[in-house]
């Protein structure tokens, strides 16, 4: 009879498989569980592994099985369910990328300043904007913030709003089920400071602007870091909420709101609230800064850390609804070529984007572009060029016969100028 | 600002250039998708109209 050789002290001697069988068929007990050996399937209860290294080879692990109130690794809290990759629905979050810009200030309104951050107001001139405004030292693990910086002291009345905000691409939310009786809770969590103290606010919108959830934080310490994190409950059912490539979700960061648009926080309302009643106004005092960054819009009741996105990441996700050419006064690149049909038209420039975009975008330029051939040379145009045709991911151009000079059949770059060395595309929310 | 029709040489409408506004130069497709677009549509429901297009000839 075969038998399995073992080790008593000194002692080498053989069980007879028979007895191994009748033992292994009791069971092994662990803890309090009794353990069946070879092919059965157990589960272990209450038991406690130290210092366990899992060998290569066949594991039955399912992350489905594993159950954590709080999983952490690194010290890091990861996020609930599904939310530990991708898990930020912001874009620009760290306010890293700024291809209109390129660090510039601004005071434009009701115009997108950093990528994907939209600075919307009732009256101009009462905020300059610009990434890393005032030269402060970003909170630890940030190299960019968005300022702001009040220009006067101006009193708002009722009607109204200063407000940074940021539209969601309803494809980015439609796991959240918003709308649905298995709608999501979320956390906004960001980092802010400002010279003013007090209480501050913001909110969360649908595309109609007939579900807003109006929240409030509080920064205690002027000039000063805080991390904010506010907890946000699914919408009601039956609310709409965009999930497709329109406008989904609102997320909008107040500096200033009239009694119009404020209401109570911590509560759904069909009313068009974009801060809550009594919130500190930026624009009330002259000089008064408000520094934001580390933006984060995740599933969960609690804000985990701030998930970062290699630079080049971002700025893909960024060109899906923007893109600048980079600065050229020779040819634009990424295959602007195109076919003079006469000696005053073109029509081509085939521009491919790096990104699909979210829509066929719109082209601007900041002046006249030119054409450009190495053998033929440089054709003026003396007036618009606009789109012939526009995709997700080209648009053909046309000068509408506005060039003088053009050899006909032969082959032109769009170029640019000095006074207007890029253009762009727009497929902005 | 103002809108106005841009023709391609075949003589059809192909885009929306917008005159007059923050960008020197601006040109809008016919896309329902496109927000610019939807802002046009918008003005134009309001009673608005559009400049015409330039006429265009395939040249010489």
């Amino acid at each position: 009879m075969a038998g399995v050789p073992f080790v008593f002290g000194n002692a080498t001697t053989s069980i007879p498989l028979s007895n191994l069988d009748a033992n292994f068929n009791t069971g092994l007990t662990i803890g309090n569980t009794t353990v069946g050996l070879g092919n059965t399937v157990t589960t272990l209860g209450n038991v406690t592994l130290n210092n366990v290294t899992i060998n290569s080879g066949t594991s039955n692990v399912s992350p489905a099985n594993v159950v954590a109130t709080t999983l952490t690794i690194g010290g890091v809290a990861l996020g609930a369910g599904d939310a530990s990759i991708m898990k930020n629905r912001i874009i620009n979050g760290a306010m890293v990328i700024d291809q209109r810009n390129a660090g510039a200030s601004g005071t434009v309104i009701n115009t997108y300043t950093l990528d994907r951050w939209y600075y919307q107001a009732s009256a101009a001139s009462k905020l300059t904007w610009q990434q890393n405004a005032g030269s402060v030292t970003p909170p630890v693990g940030f190299t960019n913030y968005i300022g702001f910086t009040s220009s006067s002291a101006f009193s708002i009345g009722s009607g109204d709003y200063f407000f940074l905000y940021q539209p969601i691409e309803g494809y980015n939310i439609a796991d959240l089920g918003w709308g649905t009786a298995n709608g999501k809770t979320v956390t906004l969590s960001f980092q802010v400071q400002s010279s003013l103290t007090g209480n501050f606010g913001g909110s969360i919108r649908n595309s109609a602007g007939n579900q807003n959830y109006p929240f409030s934080y509080t920064i205690s310490a002027a000039n000063t870091w805080t991390s904010v994190s506010v907890t946000i409950p699914a919408p009601n059912t039956g609310s709409s909420w965009n999930s497709t490539n329109g406008l989904g979700l609102q997320l909008v960061l107040s500096m200033a709101a009239g009694s119009a648009f404020s209401g109570t926080a911590n509560a759904w309302t069909a009313s068009n609230i974009y801060s809550v009643t009594g919130s500190t106004s930026v624009v009330g005092t002259s000089g008064a800064t408000f520094y934001i960054t580390g933006v984060q819009l995740e599933v969960g009741s609690s804000a985990t850390g701030f998930e970062y996105r290699q630079y080049g990441q971002e700025l893909a996700l960024c060109q899906r609804y923007y893109y600048q050419t980079p600065n050229s006064t020779i040819y634009f690149s990424r295959g602007t070529s195109g076919l003079a049909y006469s000696t005053t038209g073109f029509e081509g420039a085939a521009f491919l984007f790096p990104q699909p975009m979210r829509a066929s975008p719109s082209y601007s330029a900041s002046g006249t572009v030119n054409f450009y051939n190495p053998s033929l040379g440089r054709v003026t145009n003396t007036g618009t060029v606009g789109i012939y045709l526009a995709t997700t991911d080209t648009v053909y151009l046309n000068n509408a016969n506005n060039g003088s000079g053009f050899v006909i059949n032969s082959v032109y770059w769009l170029a640019g100028t000095v006074s207007n060395p890029s253009i762009s595309f727009s497929a902005e929310l | 600002m103002q809108y106005k029709l841009f023709k391609d040489r075949e003589g059809n409408v192909c885009s929306i250039v917008v005159i007059g506004g923050i960008h020197e130069q601006m040109s809008i497709p016919l896309n329902p998708d496109n927000t610019d677009y939807q802002a046009y549509l918008k003005w134009v429901e309001e009673g608005n109209t559009p400049l015409p297009a330039d006429e265009v000839t395939n040249g010489n």
